[in-house]
């Protein structure tokens, strides 16, 4: 697969914005040739509803029954053990659920700034994966598939989107974890590797401690380095004076610029000192507990304002087979205003009608307990919410049992997940494939349905 | 076509079979299936007891059941609590339950749950006949070209030059002799010429000069170090699983050096695959040889593979349908594993032949690890290798310790296999031989009938090989694929070769020669060179001396737009590919012109040390991967989900995949790195020192020197007057004169003409 970065759209740009002085000379004879960009935006197969995508992604497994899946009967069964529950009894929710919006939606008293936005929300209660195992289900829940190595849902939302901003990666995961699959979560395995996602941060660390990997030189300051790029960039264009045939050097040419470029653009989108007071306050950043995934939060915001097509961010670990009191109520202090402010700041700018935001981990948690302040893996039912992005908000959809512990009404698996998902990007997940190994490949396999009652 | 079979239970009396339904199955069914059941796949230990296949076959510990002997019965001793074993866990059963199932066994076990009962005839539409048409499984045929006039040198020459004529082509002008030693030394090393070699051959002009250089080049040890590193693309050679528990493979390095030393004896490469794939079934005169054949086998071996995996079956699947997909891609560039889950989609394989293969491979044993590290829940144990192995090589990384798992002592399930004492490797051996059942859909739980082990049948034309009752066959695959009667091994090969030497492979698709696949540029010419390379008993190095020493190869990569017009994308091989280095190249390049590149292999790997850790897990163990290493890029640690950044930045093969055409992308990251990296920064500074250390030296010829070591070439006029302005500038802005060299260098070692072979 060769490829080159850029089109004759991006090459006018450029050099309208004025940068390098003999990089350019084999320009007509560029724009001519009408190159592909693999990551220039592209049409959808239909109108979309959705430009792009921000995945708040909880590893660990967030208790459902503690957070977005009110279930009464839990209250009134607690301490008995039913034949599902193998022996074990089942635990009412510590925390109290209410109604909340013109929707009446209930939410756990967890997350009191996201109840607010009840009615953008879109609760989907009635996941449900293949294996109570962390590994296998985040795999799956990224790629569709833990038995082989496969695109990851961002990669394939790339290669089928292209993106907005060629300043930027089109695809940035921020803060993933290193277990669990690691870069395969962002991965691009077959498919070419420019669709693959960018690493930004590890799990757990906060976003103002990164460093970019060669994104600085430590030699030159940025005067001097441009003279070294144009050195560099005069025996490029020689070499492609004398290969008047090989495209594949105008793509070497323009790499250098947008890496220019991007040593700028992403420290950047990093930098927030252009953000007001009350915006870094809403996030909840200079918060003890919400400094770092407001930060997230925030930095979404303005890479989704920027282009970028596809954004994840890291928060762990929603693993609580004990200490379930003290540390769920802390993850979700993490992450409940960070969030709102998200779906507020989005609103405000009138981009959550654009932008869809999902949060959710690999599973869910058993209803019954573990100990006395624990609960176990559950895959079999669990909740995910969703909002903006043509999706209906203040709605409830799918259903586990009447304790939480299977999914009963409008299952949805991941793979219908990513169906759903890419619908709402204009994609049709059975149309949306790559030839490799010589057979079609989907993100969806042969599975996948799509949730249409969730569509506004 | 599945076929729904009447079930029949001929041999059970209705009183055995009421005597199971009404007693034991409801017993079994209320305090056993919630942890051993293969429908709901919960199969701790690897049993399941709601099937009569899991009751005999058992899990990990051995059979539950023995019919009628109630000492060997497994089920029985533990419900009785008699051994270690005490099911259920939780609390015994009532002593009629125990009398119940003793009886049971007593009885012979019947248990009228047959699988047959559920057996489905799955049968296939496609024509195998009509399926033979195709040209990549008729076999290789020679054609005398159609090739008049004196251009050509070479057989190879008048192939392509009879394309040309017939596509009204004309061949570009051969290239100067400083592009051509660049090529050479890249495309057969992986290195560039130094000064003094380029100096040499432009003086030489003897009519042997080139033939002296590539000979000398192919003798040399970096030609295995180049060309074992192509073919582990191919064995998706890694250090570690992969997956979603990426556990080392401390020991994997073996295969590593085994590959190497093989291309530089030159094995034949029919042997080279019959060891990877039955090594272990083939003579060894003593250890040394027992050894090597031992650690070949690794190529089945080192798959990414779930690790985690509860369902046993499900595991041992899907490492059979990777070993598959390896087998035929790597040698035939057949998609077999296609036909899983049902008929190939394009070829002509039948779901049935690929459980002829899946046979095979389930009646090997994967060797894979120790399964020392935490929260694996499949392991297999290593091959042992003599005492001599490791000591004969000398010790440096390859010191490895093996940590135990503190928890694993405590834990049965976690109870590694018994551990080797001496030096391991992985491997394959021999497991329970026999056929397999077509699994419907793929599914481990829907069975159709068993195929025989073989071959697919499109692919012989007479008789099949015959497959031995006592053992896997894999020794009969092996020798079936690189046999004459395969049209393919020694056509997938020789492509591989030409795609290496010219950037592009006569069948485009050098992994996939099927129906969804590219059709062969030049057909003659591709059996020409299959023919000619089994002629010349499979000696991968004449077959690469007899391209490179074609007129072909030695063309210009000169534009010619008349030519261009006719075929822009070289597909016949007008003109020489102006192609990238790959990554190791690049990088191996820059040590080398910066004289920091340590050409002594090192001994083992800095994998080795570390155990069977999870390697995501470990910062420090990360770094210690991740550390740059004075050696060629081919010793490089390759973990999977961690190659270096380097390697990873330039389009390194993907190490879970079978690659034998790596992508070719240009990406700002790669101009980031060439920019900003440390590496840049060091090794240009390095050739910097170099540079400035003769301080007789004027500017220009400081210039020159640094064009001819990065370049192999003089500077033009215009190049040294804006290189001594740059510097001139940077000296200005009140930079160091080291400083300002290193630049200068970084930016010709950044320039794309260092990057493309001419």
């Amino acid at each position: 697969m060769e490829t080159n970065l850029f089109s004759r759209r991006d090459l006018l740009k450029t050099v309208s914005a004025g940068f390098g002085y003999t990089a350019f000379a084999g320009l007509s004879a560029m724009a001519a040739k009408g190159y592909e960009n693999p990551l220039l935006p592209k049409k959808p197969h239909f109108a979309a509803r959705a430009k792009r995508v921000i995945f708040a992604c909880m590893r660990g497994g967030p208790s459902h029954v503690d957070t977005i899946d009110y279930k009464p009967a839990l209250a009134r069964d607690n301490g008995k053990t039913t034949e599902t529950s193998r022996g074990r009894k089942l635990m009412e929710s510590p925390w109290t659920f209410s109604q909340h919006g013109q929707s009446g939606l209930p939410i756990s008293e967890l997350l009191p700034h996201l109840s607010k936005h009840a009615d953008k929300m879109c609760l989907v209660n009635g996941m449900y994966a293949d294996v109570p195992s962390h590994p296998e289900c985040f795999v799956q829940l990224h790629t569709g598939n833990f038995q082989f190595v496969r695109p990851s849902l961002g990669a394939w939302v790339l290669y089928g989107l292209g993106t907005e901003n060629q300043n930027l990666p089109g695809f940035i995961t921020l803060s993933p974890p290193a277990r669990v699959g690691g870069a395969q979560n962002y991965g691009s395995a077959f498919l070419p590797a420019v669709y693959q996602g960018s690493k930004i941060g590890d799990l757990n660390q906060n976003l103002k401690d990164v460093k970019f990997d060669n994104l600085r030189n430590k030699r030159f300051t940025g005067d001097l380095q441009r003279k070294q790029i144009d050195l560099v960039q005069s025996m490029n264009t020689d070499l492609r004076k004398k290969h008047s045939d090989n495209e594949q050097l105008d793509g070497v040419i323009q790499s250098y610029e947008l890496a220019f470029r991007m040593q700028s653009a992403l420290p950047q989108i990093m930098k927030l000192n252009d953000e007001s007071k009350s915006t870094l306050k809403d996030y909840g950043i200079g918060g003890k507990d919400t400094d770092s995934f407001g930060r997230q939060c925030l930095y979404a915001r303005r890479m989704a304002e920027a282009g970028v097509r596809f954004i994840e961010l890291g928060h762990a670990s929603w693993d609580q087979h004990n200490g379930l009191r003290g540390r769920l109520q802390k993850n979700c202090a993490n992450i409940d205003q960070p969030l709102a402010a998200l779906l507020n700041d989005l609103d405000q700018r009138g981009m959550l009608d654009e932008t869809l935001v999902i949060w959710g981990g690999e599973f869910g948690r058993t209803p019954h307990v573990k100990r006395d302040d624990g609960r176990d893996h559950n895959n079999s039912g669990f909740s995910f919410w969703m909002a903006g992005g043509g999706l209906k908000g203040g709605l409830r959809y799918g259903a586990t049992d009447e304790h939480g512990i299977a999914a009963v009404d409008d299952r949805m698996h991941f793979h219908d997940l990513h169906a759903t998902i890419l619908h709402l990007m204009g994609l049709d997940h059975t149309q949306l494939t790559y030839r490799y190994a010589g057979r079609d490949f989907r993100l969806t396999d042969v599975h996948g349905d799509v949730a249409h009652k969730i569509i506004a | 076509m599945l076929l729904a079979c009447t079930s029949v239970h001929g041999e059970l009396s209705q009183a055995q079979i009421n005597y199971f339904e009404k007693k034991v199955r409801p017993l079994l069914a209320k305090n056993c299936y919630q942890c051993h059941s293969e429908r709901d796949q919960r199969l701790k230990g690897g049993l399941a007891l709601d099937t009569k296949a899991g009751v005999l076959r058992g899990g990990d510990s051995g059979p539950a059941v023995v019919p009628k002997n109630v000492s060997k019965s497994l089920l029985v001793k533990a419900v009785q609590y008699r051994s270690d074993m005490k099911m259920p866990p939780k609390k015994k059963l009532k002593s009629a339950d125990i009398a119940t199932l003793v009886k049971w066994v007593k009885m012979g076990a019947p248990d009228p749950r047959d699988e047959v009962a559920e057996v489905t005839q799955v049968e296939s539409t496609i024509d195998i006949e009509a399926g033979r048409e195709f040209w990549a499984f008729q076999s290789p045929n020679a054609v005398a070209p159609n090739a008049k006039g004196t251009w050509a040198r070479t057989d190879i020459d008048r192939h392509i030059f009879a394309k040309w004529n017939e596509k009204g082509l004309t061949p570009n002008p051969d290239t100067n002799r400083r592009s051509l030693i660049r090529r050479v030394y890249f495309d057969l090393i992986g290195l560039p010429p130094t000064p003094g070699q380029v100096a040499s051959f432009e003086k030489d002009s003897s009519p042997d000069a080139f033939e002296k250089v590539v000979d000398q080049l192919l003798d040399s040890s970096r030609y295995g170090e180049r060309w074992g590193r192509h073919w582990m693309d191919v064995a998706r050679y890694a250090e570690s699983n992969g997956m979603e528990r990426n556990q080392l493979y401390p020991h994997a390095w073996r295969y590593r050096d085994y590959v190497i030393e093989s291309f530089n004896a030159d094995k034949p490469f029919d042997l080279f695959i019959k060891e990877q794939i039955a090594g272990d079934l083939m003579p060894a005169g003593n250890d040394a040889r027992r050894d090597e054949l031992t650690i070949a086998t690794g190529f089945l071996a080192m798959g990414p593979k779930s690790l985690n995996e509860r369902n046993k079956r499900q595991f041992e699947m899907d490492v059979v349908d990777e070993q598959i997909d390896l087998a035929t891609r790597a040698t035939m560039a057949i998609t077999v594993s296609c036909a899983r889950c049902h008929d190939h989609k394009f070829d002509p394989i039948p779901t049935a032949d690929y459980y002829a293969l899946a046979g095979i491979f389930k009646s090997t044993k994967t060797l894979f690890n120790h399964g020392t590290s935490a929260g694996v829940r499949q392991r297999s144990g290593l091959a042992a290798l003599s005492s001599s192995a490791n000591e004969s090589k000398g010790v440096s990384y390859a010191s490895a310790k093996t940590p135990t798992n503190k928890k694993s002592k405590k834990n049965k399930r976690n109870r590694a296999p018994k551990k080797p004492t001496g030096p391991v490797a992985m491997g394959v051996e021999e497991g329970s031989v026999n056929d397999c059942a077509i699994h419907i859909r793929g599914d481990v739980a829907k069975l159709g009938q068993r195929v025989a082990r073989g071959i697919p049948q499109v692919m012989h034309h007479g008789d099949a090989p015959k497959f031995p009752e006592d053992q896997s066959g894999r020794l009969e695959l092996a020798e079936w694929l690189v046999s004459r009667d395969n049209p393919l091994s020694a056509r997938v090969f020789v492509n591989r070769t030409w795609h290496y030497l010219f950037g592009r492979g006569i069948v485009r698709t050098a992994d996939n020669f099927g129906e969804s696949g590219a059709r062969p540029s030049n057909l003659a010419l591709l059996d020409h060179l299959a023919l000619q390379f089994m002629k010349d008993g499979w000696s991968v190095k004449k077959l690469i001396k007899s391209i490179v020493m074609s007129r072909t190869y030695q063309l210009s990569s000169a534009p010619n737009p008349a030519n261009s017009e006719i075929d822009a994308e070289n597909a016949f091989y007008w003109k020489a590919s102006h192609r990238r280095l790959d990554a190791e190249s690049l990088r191996d390049a820059i040590l080398s012109v910066a004289g920091g590149l340590k050409l002594q292999p090192p001994v083992g790997s800095v994998v080795a040390p570390l155990g069977e850790n999870q390697i995501d897990r470990n910062v420090k163990q990360l770094a210690a991967v991740k550390a740059e290493q004075p050696y060629r890029s081919v010793y490089l640690p390759v973990v999977r989900n961690n190659v270096q950044d380097m390697m990873a930045t330039f389009d390194f093969a993907e190490p879970s995949m079978i690659v034998g055409r790596r992508s070719v992308t240009t990406v700002p990251s790669q101009a980031l790195f060439l920019l900003n990296s440390k590496f840049m920064l060091e090794n240009s500074g390095k050739l910097a020192d170099e540079i400035l250390s003769d301080s007789s030296l004027t500017t220009p010829e400081r210039v020159g020197r640094a064009y001819r070591s990065i370049l192999n070439r003089k500077p033009s006029s215009v190049e040294t007057q804006r290189a001594t302005e740059f510097v001139a500038a940077c000296l200005k802005s009140g930079q160091e004169e080291s400083d300002a060299w290193s630049g200068l260098c970084q930016a010709i070692l950044g320039s794309a003409e260092f990057r493309y072979l001419d």
